[in-house]
């Protein structure tokens, strides 16, 4: 009988998470390239989470940059038996959420019905961008905490203990914020195949 | 596409993939560069830098409390009865309390001679 998957896949989770131990120790004896592969590791996941919640790609490269030297200014505080992508992902979560919060004029632009309301299908060149178009104006409708944990779970394969450790909220209030999110986003996606 | 069961702990393949694509942030080296180059700016806090930081403020703190303490000392030394304890020169000075004693004692002295 083959072993359950869950054995490598926690065995590689526990490499990972000393091979990053080891990168932040270095990292805080001021080995700036073991900060750099860090900071390679995570920049995606930092990038597309700020992103979730401002929407303007600018401003989530501005808040994932903040977020990533910030964590390079606390990482003496890092518990290296906790893994480090929620420790990070939660500066990267709030420095996204207080840039939100500062930005005065720029807001998210009103949705365009056609788009969210599944119009006409557009033609196979535009065909990806307006989905993903689509599915941005809709991440934007949902509430901030509901984009990120469904980022984090769909996208980013976190599991619910550590979204709520991203979060700062219990687990049982994860799973209903993915439940949730998940639903408005389906029916989008449903409706976008249908018209295929 | 199958209606979610509630709470499902598996994640989603098809809109994850959508939304990853949807939230593509697009060039990965530029960014890093731009974030190594600003890390090269920012200058760890040392454990001597810490620790001074601290003996910063521990320096103030005690002078704080010895200042304070001083303070309170001196108060409770001058309201103290020790304090209106007559000196020396007071008594020297003052009128005796029971004249006869002294004239007693000469009278003594006197007669023993």
């Amino acid at each position: 009988m083959a072993d359950p998957p869950s054995q490598p896949t926690q065995q590689a989770a526990r490499i990972a998470q000393q091979d990053e131990a080891d990168l932040v120790a270095r990292a805080v004896a001021g080995d700036r390239p073991a900060f750099g592969v860090l900071v390679e590791r995570y920049a995606g996941v930092a990038r597309r989470v700020a992103r979730a919640v401002l929407g303007n790609p600018e401003d989530a490269d501005d808040a994932a940059q903040d977020a990533m030297l910030s964590a390079l200014v606390k990482l003496e505080q890092y518990d290296a038996r906790r893994p480090f992508g929620p420790w990070l992902l939660r500066i990267v979560a709030n420095a996204a959420t207080d840039r939100r919060r500062r930005r005065s004029v720029r807001r998210v632009e009103p949705l365009d019905v056609g788009l969210t309301a599944g119009g006409p299908r557009p033609d196979t060149a535009t065909e990806r961008r307006a989905l993903n178009e689509r599915l941005r104006q809709a991440l934007a409708e949902l509430p901030e905490r509901r984009r990120m944990a469904v980022v984090l779970f769909d996208v980013e394969g976190y599991s619910h203990g550590e979204i709520a450790t991203v979060l700062g909220i219990p687990e049982g209030t994860v799973r209903s914020e993915v439940f949730h999110a998940r639903r408005r986003l389906r029916v989008l996606l449903a409706d976008w195949k249908e018209e295929g | 596409m199958k209606d979610p069961l509630p709470f499902d702990h598996r994640p989603d393949l098809v809109l994850g993939r959508a939304l990853r694509e949807a939230l593509d942030p697009g060039d990965a080296q530029a960014f890093t560069a731009r974030v190594m180059a600003l890390a090269g700016q920012v200058r760890l806090p040392s454990w001597d830098a810490v620790l001074a930081r601290w003996a910063r403020t521990g320096v103030a703190a005690a002078l704080v409390v010895a200042l304070a303490a001083g303070y309170f000392v001196g108060r409770t030394t001058a309201a103290s009865p020790a304090a209106a304890r007559p000196t020396v020169s007071d008594v020297l000075i003052a009128p005796p309390a029971h004249p006869g004693e002294v004239e007693v004692v000469l009278a003594s002295v006197i007669g023993n001679n």
